[in-house]
């Protein structure tokens, strides 16, 4: 669904809603994200029933939301892309690269340079704010090549792939480079340390369902005053409970998975406590708090910020917004730093998690990312795709994988499955685009 | 005016090509090839007698055959009284078929072939043959009946990797994370690992004891993958796995990360190969049982002894030591197989002493005399 201002005068609560569709519509629901969601709930229940209940626990879904956030990161960057009528193949190659040099950066250069050891306190943040700007850079060297060079993004991408993960061998010959940081390590989201725990969590889910109600109100405000139609007060309050609902629903299921056992006892030995009955309570993991941050951050952006207008507009009718006034290029070069930022961010997260950088680090992530922003509704046509979509899309994916992972289905097959879907997925969308058009 | 300059820019850069790729070992090994040296003094001259033994890499950018087998190499030909020269074919098997050509004009006696593509360097082989030059097969089997194919015992490597595990722990769950299913060499391990007596997966071994609840190939042997397989494996298992047989080391990383965030490291062992710095520190630590590691040096000596004895009598069966090996292609080859070299906490020291890594590298972490390699 475009993110432009969704006014559609045919929608005026004048008459009362009678079908499904035209009470969706009455309320003024993207159908499109709702058929995600549902299409989510089916593989959900699914694979809940034919794997024993083993799906839908509180440490699946932990699991679940961990394997998602790096790519649902990059993909809510790859949605601006895509949008903006360009593509970015060099995700994987410059998450590895960016992951190698914070590694290098942690390991080698900030012990031996400027004498902070594995553990310094201020490790993490300069590795992971070098990162960024190394990230940035990137990202700025292709933005430049598409936007002024005017090269297609296609291959100038391309070609980053393979510059970046070659460029990999400089560092040591390619050679895993581990351990990492402590502190650093958290931004992984392995084991309890590196989740928010009880209070916290519902701290955030607090945060989350203020801001939501925030929103809700200003928004309805704001079309008061514009004299744009209201949606109806039951949409409005049916729209609040789910949401809320959705969220103290997902902070009760990250606190309902407890500590692991051995983790769970030496830390209360340790405390001089005991471990209470239901164990110590998990939360929300840290990479899927920065997941939601950027998230947000991106929708911000997206939709609310003139740059998020201007990139839809150049994907709408990229000639009517130069004539518009638009300047294309630099709006261009900014998706790609942003997308170069974000890679950045998953490259430290992916690290962590895997507390060691390796050379086939985000090997196919790119197809991976593609796949979750155009599941979920980003058109390769330009002009459509949304932040939240692709973060759905991203779920989707990493949910049939570790649904059959817990099945024992093996990779090839995995892949299979994966390809089936992701056309399936895109090929229902235009249908429906189609007759919803004619 | 554009059109010439295009067309002399492109023949520029067509030369340029040749030149890098298989042309620049007419004149010399290519600068890359060879830390060393090169054979500099005219080919031509080397007289019939002595012996020249011609080398080709298939990607020298790999760090390991720079540093373990080509120093090994050229000192054993050296000792027979022989000269090494060499090139590479930078991943490329048509380079490599033209360098192989290049080696056999330059007077190569004998020819040493890591091989790009096991199937796709059999005519040079055959060319070599109709030359009277007899080529050895270096680590990749090449399927000729004709050639002396040196290598490590593969299909040893799972074997030994479980033998070990078994011999720590032989009862239980075991998860065995493989690597790409498009490998051969994952096959190979697991048959093994069969071999050594761990049942398939819903099979139990012929005690009863072991139980295989996890096993999952690894798309691109890639550590990620390996990761959230094991997370997926230990989360439909409740966390009752006893022991992990992974194929090699970087997926040994990512399956130590899975068990680390469940408290588990350390507790559960985990087998790996490949000798990774990363990997062999995880043993100093206590965390990964076993690296296998196959010694390159090893494999130069064993292959450029061979070379200068077949210089003096190119027979194959003049060699001592050899073995038949029935080839996947119905091939028997005359073979020299060497046993790969488990290191677990007790010989950490050969491969400090080996220079696969430093004591400060491997003892990174680890509790000073926690183990006998790190004082």
């Amino acid at each position: 669904m475009a993110q432009a201002p969704a006014v559609q005068p045919g929608t005026v609560t004048d008459r009362p809603p009678r079908s499904p569709r035209s009470l969706l519509a009455a309320a003024e629901i993207d159908t499109r994200l709702i058929g995600m969601i549902a299409a989510l709930a089916v593989i959900w229940v699914g694979f809940n029933l034919i794997s024993d209940g083993n799906f839908l626990t509180p440490r699946n879904l932990f699991n679940l939301s961990v394997q998602s956030a790096s790519i649902a990161i990059m993909a809510t960057g790859m949605v601006l892309i895509i949008v903006s009528r360009n593509i970015d193949l060099s995700v994987g190659a410059v998450l590895a690269f960016v992951g190698y040099t914070m590694a290098m950066a942690q390991t080698d250069w900030l012990p031996n340079a400027l004498g902070l050891g594995l553990g310094h306190p201020a490790t993490w943040i300069i590795t992971l704010l070098f990162g960024i700007v190394v990230g940035a850079a990137i990202g700025g060297i292709h933005g430049f090549v598409v936007a002024y060079v005017g090269v297609p993004s296609f291959i100038v991408t391309l070609g980053g792939l393979l510059v970046w993960r070659g460029l990999i061998f400089r560092y040591q010959q390619g050679q895993t480079i581990a351990p990492m940081d402590p502190t650093f390590r958290l931004l992984g989201g392995g084991g309890p340390e590196a989740a928010l725990g009880a209070t916290l969590s519902w701290v955030l889910g607090a945060i989350i369902c203020i801001g939501i109600g925030y929103t809700l109100i200003m928004a309805r405000r704001r079309r008061r005053r514009y004299g744009f139609p209201l949606r109806p007060m039951w949409a409005e309050a049916a729209i609040t409970l789910v949401s809320f609902g959705v969220v103290i629903a997902a902070v009760a299921v990250a606190n309902a998975y407890p500590w692991p056992d051995g983790l769970a006892q030496a830390y209360a030995a340790e405390q001089g406590i005991e471990v209470p009955p239901g164990g110590f309570s998990t939360g929300i993991a840290f990479p899927v708090v920065i997941m939601l941050l950027v998230g947000l951050a991106m929708t911000y952006m997206a939709t609310r910020r003139r740059f998020g207008r201007y990139v839809y507009a150049i994907g709408g009718n990229p000639d009517a917004a130069e004539l518009g006034g638009i300047n294309v290029r630099r709006t261009i070069m900014s998706t790609f730093v942003l997308m170069g930022i974000l890679c950045a961010i998953s490259a430290a997260i992916q690290t962590a998690r895997l507390n060691a950088a390796v050379t086939n680090l985000g090997t196919q992530n790119e197809l991976d990312v593609i796949s979750a922003a155009v599941i979920g509704g980003t058109s390769f046509a330009g002009g459509i795709g949304t932040i939240p979509g692709a973060i759905l899309g991203a779920v989707i994916m990493q949910s049939l994988r570790s649904g059959m992972l817990l099945l024992n289905v093996d990779s090839p097959s995995q892949d299979v499955v994966v390809g089936i879907v992701l056309v399936v997925a895109v090929g229902l969308d235009v249908f429906l685009r189609r007759r919803t058009a004619s | 005016m554009s059109d010439r300059r295009t067309v002399a820019f492109l023949s520029a850069v067509t030369f340029a090509i040749v030149a890098c790729g298989g042309g620049g070992a007419t004149t010399a090994p290519s600068a890359g090839a060879t830390d060393a040296p090169p054979a500099s003094e005219p080919v031509a001259s080397t007289p019939a007698e002595g012996c020249t033994v011609g080398v080709s890499w298939n990607n020298f950018q790999e760090e390991r055959w720079g540093k373990f087998d080509e120093p090994a190499l050229k000192t054993a030909i050296e000792a027979g009284g022989g000269t090494y020269i060499s090139n590479d074919a930078k991943s490329s098997a048509e380079t490599q078929a033209s360098n192989v050509e290049n080696l056999i004009s330059q007077g190569a006696n004998v020819l040493i072939i890591l091989a790009q593509d096991g199937t796709a360097i059999l005519p040079s082989v055959e060319a070599a043959a109709a030359a009277n030059v007899p080529v050895i097969a270096y680590d990749r089997l090449i399927e000729d009946p004709n050639v002396l194919y040196a290598t490590f015992d593969n299909k040893g490597v799972g074997k030994i990797m479980a033998e070990i595990l078994l011999g720590v722990i032989d009862a239980g769950n075991f998860a065995i994370i493989k690597g790409n299913s498009a490998d051969a060499n994952a096959d190979f391990l697991r048959a093994g690992m069969t071999e050594a007596g761990i049942p398939d997966v819903g099979a139990t071994d012929p005690a009863g004891k072991i139980v295989i609840v996890g096993e999952e190939y690894t798309d691109n042997w890639d550590p990620a993958n390996a990761q959230t397989n094991m997370e997926q494996i230990l989360t439909a298992n409740d966390n009752k796995v006893d022991a992990v047989l992974s194929e090699n080391d970087g997926m040994a990383g990512g399956v130590i990360a899975a068990l680390e965030a469940q408290g588990l490291a350390g507790t559960v062992p985990v087998t790996g190969q490949d000798g990774d710095k990363a990997a062999l520190n995880r043993v100093a630590l206590g965390t990964q049982l076993v690296s296998v590691w196959k010694d390159g040096r090893e494999l130069g000596t064993a292959a450029g002894t061979s070379a200068v004895a077949l210089c003096a009598n190119p027979d194959l069966a003049s060699l001592s030591g050899t073995v038949q090996f029935d080839t996947p292609g119905g091939n028997t080859l005359t073979s020299i197989i060497l046993d790969p070299t488990p290191v677990q906490q007790d010989n950490l020291q050969d491969v400090v002493d080996a220079a696969v890594l430093t004591q400060a590298e491997l003892c990174a972490g680890v509790t000073a005399g926690s183990v006998t390699a790190c004082p």
